[in-house]
């Protein structure tokens, strides 16, 4: 598990958002706060 | 952010997200293909082959300054969310000098560390204060 207090591992994801597929890449948020969220999977229920 | 592709994002958001979120979902739905990203913070289950609910609020300098990870069957409490980067974004504006305690949500009192407060918490703090 990460430490807190570590930097945030750096990545590039693709992604869905309004309409489009863009490209995220983390470190374009420096300066914002982050909440990143992992989940198990697309159509589950929780 | 999930092992699914940005492709099924689009499917989930467009045939039921947007039903429950006027608009569609409003932030980027990320893709981690393989779970390495998940790997990388310690939240994907290589057994099952999907994430954890792992969640982390990452500062304006990219920290880690907190987070939750659950089995999936259970969901997240938002609220509590939100009200924990309220209160990292009021500490951080006082350049630490200000400490939120247990229960504090916006509006409610605030502490000062400092040698004045050592054994005084019991003083400026009630107990009670935490399940309001």
């Amino acid at each position: 598990m990460l430490k807190l207090g570590s930097k945030a591992p750096d990545f590039t994801a693709p992604a869905y958002q309004q309409g489009k597929f863009i490209n995220v890449k983390l470190s374009d948020y420096l300066g914002k706060w982050v909440v990143l969220c992992f989940y198990p999977g697309d159509f589950t229920f929780v | 952010m999930s092992v699914d592709s940005h492709f099924v994002h689009k499917m989930w958001n467009d045939h039921e997200l947007s039903k429950m979120v006027k608009g569609g979902v409003p932030f980027p739905m990320l893709s981690d293909g393989g779970g390495k990203v998940g790997a990388a913070y310690g939240v994907y289950d290589e057994n099952a082959g999907v994430e954890n609910r792992g969640r982390f609020l990452i500062d304006p300098d990219g920290v880690v300054v907190g987070y939750e990870v659950l089995t999936p069957p259970v969901g997240r409490n938002v609220a509590e969310t939100l009200r924990q980067i309220q209160a990292f974004q009021l500490v951080r504006a006082s350049k630490g000098t200000q400490a939120t305690p247990s229960g504090w949500k916006p509006g409610k009192k605030v502490l000062t560390p400092g040698p004045d407060l050592v054994g005084k918490v019991w003083e400026v703090w009630k107990v009670s204060e935490a399940f309001e």
